[in-house]
């Protein structure tokens, strides 16, 4: 398996200058202060200071750094979904999002969250971060935002500018940046422009992006130039307010001036770029922007003169574009002053409709594709996620429900494949409450499909039902009845109405046929086989799952593949036939390892699945050490997708996995963690094998045994119990040696271990400065590196600390 | 140790003990230090006259920083400009006017003086401070 990453950091675009203590004080803090909060005007460098100090930090911490950006998200109610999703952490079924969130931070080492810009969002990002920290102790938030959160454990830190020259010097961290910066542009400055850059370098109050804007024009104007020039932007300014603080006014004075000397063309493109959401490319670019004045072919070299005058960044590696978000801001202004904020965010939405509709169609719908396409069309239609949130709340904001609502259709990115299942039902909701009198029936049925398929990831199956049922009433295009059909023969056979769910398999599959559909084949194929298995109709059920396996391998979609190999597999096991079974599974995990590593999260609940059972099975055919690596990865899997349910499966495979090794305690341990797991989050089980092994165990363990084993396992945390079994691990004994500590020279020198010593007796700091012939601030100081160097926070656990260790003798 | 007193305040009569002061400020410079105060470091004090001047004052000389008082009548206008003019990086107030005035300074973090130790008790803290044994975050 692919490793899972531990940072999504992004790469720097440039080098960073100055702020050498404050980056190494910061670390120090976060170590203490759960939220940190980078408090500061826009352009004062918040969010590139964090990212160093998370970068520094990241090394410590195991479960990860992880950069939240959050001036992507419009709604309050996605800044759990975006957390969620940049930690890999799926919704489970009938659950709140932040519970699992909870769930899967509690679980791990230190991990560190940086919220960035959180200023839109102020109020649900302090309830977010209050709730995390409050909940998982290993967890720190830093935080950047232009005001604090303003909850009770958060310490804030005020981001001031970069230091100003204090003479002529060029040593400032100011005139380091700017240096550096025109050196970037490819201008020379000698020794003679020093005392022009000193003078800019203070008009621009040591402010970095507007440093940064200034030496990106340096291969035009000189300095001196450029410092004449903003002083004049400061008498002209009238954007904005006039009562702002001054570095507010300075930075927009110098954005203002940056922009002002764009061409005309320039101007327009940077203003349009603002409707992007997050990172964009070329292709996007040119399909929303090009609109009179702009020509298609022109924008390659716009965007090239906007990131010359670093308003546009650009990371090569990714070959994507990116605004700062004090440049977006600015640019989404411009945008609505020009009267073209409709136009280009109803060009931007219907062109997101049209690639979407085009990825899908490749991934899915077109028959005779190879592979290697799909799987690129499905890419790109994930990497447009921040995008489609932008595009389908302007949807909504002007009311186009028709677009909207085919916009959802065709985003399998909002799918509860990858996605949260909330978030497809939450988009959907907020379209129908629209006035939808443009909207025709199909469509009303379509969005009805969609809703029921995000409610089946919920748990919420009558509600899914009733909606399955209605859209099918109304639904036209056969490709989505078929859709339809087999979410209905899923849903009812969750139900135990396994006759109905024969039908609708039968009638999908019948419709599929008729046009030629191999993907909705294969999903009816697998309907009827699931049925059949239910039914206890085991040859039967082999039959469909064969021929379900060779029309997925016909359409070639790697999931679809899966599935009908993972059936197989279910198959084989119900006949008692452990080696196909292992072996179908196998080749199951080997497809689905295949799509995750090509697209972040995608299909990973099935691939945790696979493992868990591939495990099981392999325990079962005394294959131990395969089945020990196949639960461990599952486990990782769904530890980290905070899917307990699937934690409690590798519980009940690792206890398979301890009795058939036979480790009767290790076989008891983990089936009682699982049963616990699974009553804490409400799941209900068969309780016929743990009768069973409960049996064997009191039969040979005793009973007195057997039951302390059992409340022993419940009582343990999940991931222990784990490591019980993978490790072979047994819990230290509660009684036992007593640690001995190291012998170790004492931290303290002599001269602290006679104050320390003093202070035993209850002596002031006067007296103990009267003993020893010293003033009291020099005893008040020794009391301070003594507390350091011991961890304390007090004067009395000094003296305790004192009387336990007496001093060396000399 | 004897109950020496060292200070009154006049508002209220209450009188602060010798080994109030020594404990308190000694509570209250290991907090500087996990704030980052570091030996040379200015501290900006701006608290009207009182036990909490005394013990933070005596707290940043012990951490070897240099006690800078900003007496706490100035209006807001004075209050910027001398916090404007220092370098400090830590500012220690309850005064709501200096907490603006720190707006557009070098001040990186502003404390009050109830986070370096309440009153009356100089073993808990509130706000900011936090016991040793919180969190698992590694230690630096």
């Amino acid at each position: 398996m692919p490793d899972l990453p531990r940072h999504n950091l992004p790469v720097e675009p440039n080098r960073f200058v100055g702020r050498e203590r404050d980056i190494d004080e910061l670390c120090r803090l976060l170590g203490r202060a759960r939220v940190v909060t980078l408090c500061g005007v826009g352009g004062i460098g918040k969010t590139r200071l964090a990212l160093q100090v998370a970068a520094k930090g990241g090394p410590r911490c195991p479960e990860g750094v992880w950069l939240i950006e959050l001036a992507r998200i419009t709604r309050p109610e996605l800044v759990i979904e975006e957390i969620a999703r940049v930690l890999g952490v799926r919704q489970e079924g009938g659950r709140p999002l932040l519970d699992t969130l909870v769930a899967r931070l509690r679980g791990g080492g230190p991990c560190l969250l940086l919220l960035d810009n959180c200023e839109h969002l102020v109020d649900e990002c302090a309830d977010v971060a209050a709730a995390l920290v409050a909940s998982c102790r290993q967890l720190a938030i830093l935080a950047t935002s232009r005001e604090p959160l303003r909850i009770a454990s958060e310490l804030v830190w005020r981001v001031p500018p970069l230091d100003l020259p204090e003479g002529g010097g060029s040593d400032a961290e100011s005139v380091r940046l700017f240096l550096e910066r025109a050196t970037a542009a490819g201008t020379r400055l000698g020794q003679e422009s020093l005392p022009d850059v000193v003078r800019l370098c203070r008009a621009l109050d040591g402010l970095p992006l507007a440093l940064e804007l200034a030496a990106a024009r340096t291969s035009l104007l000189s300095p001196a130039q450029i410092a004449d020039r903003i002083d004049d932007r400061f008498s002209l300014l009238t954007t904005g307010e006039r009562t702002a603080p001054a570095r507010q006014r300075t930075l927009l004075a110098a954005v203002q001036w940056s922009h002002d000397l764009l061409s005309a063309k320039e101007q327009v493109l940077l203003r349009r770029l603002s409707v992007f959401a997050g990172p964009f490319d070329l292709g996007l670019t040119e399909r929303v922007c090009a609109v009179p004045p702009i020509a298609e072919p022109e924008i390659v070299d716009l965007l090239g003169g906007l990131i010359h005058k670093s308003l546009v960044l650009y990371d090569e590696g990714r070959g994507h574009y990116w605004l700062l978000e004090t440049i977006r801001r600015f640019a989404a202004e411009r945008l609505a002053e020009a009267a073209e904020r409709e136009a280009v965010r109803e060009r931007h939405l219907s062109v997101l409709c049209e690639l979407q509709e085009r990825h899908f169609a490749v991934e899915v719908a077109e028959a005779g594709l190879p592979w290697p396409h799909r799987l690129a069309a499905l890419i790109r239609s994930r990497s447009l996620l921040d995008d489609l949130r932008a595009a389908l709340d302007w949807a909504v904001e002007s009311g186009n429900v028709p677009l909207g609502l085919r916009l959802c259709f065709n985003s399998t990115g909002l799918l509860p494949v990858s996605g949260n299942p909330m978030e497809i039902v939450g988009c959907l909701e907020r379209l129908l409450s629209r006035d939808l009198t443009r909207v025709s029936e199909e469509q009303l049925a379509q969005a009805r499909g969609c809703l029921a398929y995000g409610l089946e990831a919920r748990d919420e199956l009558s509600r899914s039902l009733d909606h399955a049922f209605q859209s099918l009433v109304g639904l036209r295009d056969p490709f989505q009845r078929c859709v339809m059909h087999s979410l209905l023969t899923m849903v009812l056979l969750r139900t135990g109405r396994a006759d109905e769910a024969l039908g609708h398999a039968e009638q999908g599959l019948a419709l599929a046929t008729a046009t030629g559909d191999a993907w909705n084949q294969a999903a009816g194929l697998a309907g009827l086989s699931a049925v059949a298995l239910t039914r206890g109709r085991l040859r039967e059920a082999q039959r469909h799952g064969e021929q379900a396996l060779a029309r997925a391998r016909e359409h070639g979609h790697r999931w679809m593949m899966a599935r009908g190999a993972t059936q197989l597999g279910a198959v084989a096991e119900a006949r008692g036939d452990l080696v196909t079974a292992w072996d179908h599974y196998e080749t199951a995990i080997a497809w689905l390892r295949e799509l995750a590593g090509g697209v972040e999260l995608c299909g990973t609940v099935e691939l945790a699945r696979s493992l868990a059972r591939g495990g099981r099975v392999a325990a079962m055919l005394g294959e131990f050490a395969a089945a020990r690596e196949r639960l461990a990865a599952s486990l990782e899997l769904s530890r980290r997708t905070g899917q307990r349910q699937g934690v409690a499966r590798c519980l009940v495979g690792l206890s398979v996995l301890a009795e058939a090794e036979g480790d009767l305690d290790g076989a008891v341990l983990a089936a009682a963690a699982a049963a616990a797991l699974r009553e804490s989050i409400g799941q209900r089980f068969a309780t016929g094998r743990i009768e069973e092994l409960l049996g064997r165990a009191r039969a040979k363990l005793g009973e007195g045994r057997t039951t302390s084993l059992w409340s022993r396992g419940r009582s343990m945390c999940p991931d222990e119990a784990a490591r019980l079994v993978l490790e072979g691990v047994r819990p230290a004994a509660p009684a036992g040696a007593a640690v001995t500590e190291p012998v170790r020279r004492s931290p303290l020198t002599a001269r602290e271990h006679e104050v320390a010593a003093l202070l035993t007796r209850g002596l002031s700091n006067r007296a103990i400065a009267g003993e020893l012939v010293i003033s009291p601030a020099t005893v008040a100081r020794h009391i301070a590196n003594i507390m350091e160097k011991l961890g304390y926070t007090s004067r009395a656990q000094i003296a305790v600390w004192a009387a336990e260790h007496p001093a060396p003798s000399a | 140790m004897d109950e020496r007193i060292v200070m009154v305040d006049s508002g209220t009569g209450l009188a602060l003990t010798e080994r109030q002061l020594d404990e308190r400020s000694a509570a209250a410079s290991i907090l500087l230090r996990r704030r980052g105060v570091r030996p040379g470091d200015t501290v900006l004090i701006c608290l009207s006259v009182g036990p909490a001047l005394l013990v933070v004052t005596d707290a940043v000389i012990a951490v070897g920083g240099i006690a800078c008082p900003v007496p706490a009548e100035l209006d807001e206008a004075r209050l910027r400009e001398r916090i404007r003019d220092s370098s400090a990086r830590v500012m220690i107030t309850d005064l709501r006017a200096a907490v603006r005035a720190a707006e557009e300074s070098r001040v990186r973090m502003v404390l009050g003086a109830a986070d370096l130790g309440r009153h009356g008790d100089a073993l808990r803290q509130s706000g900011h401070g936090e016991p040793r044994t919180s969190g698992n975050w590694p230690r630096v």
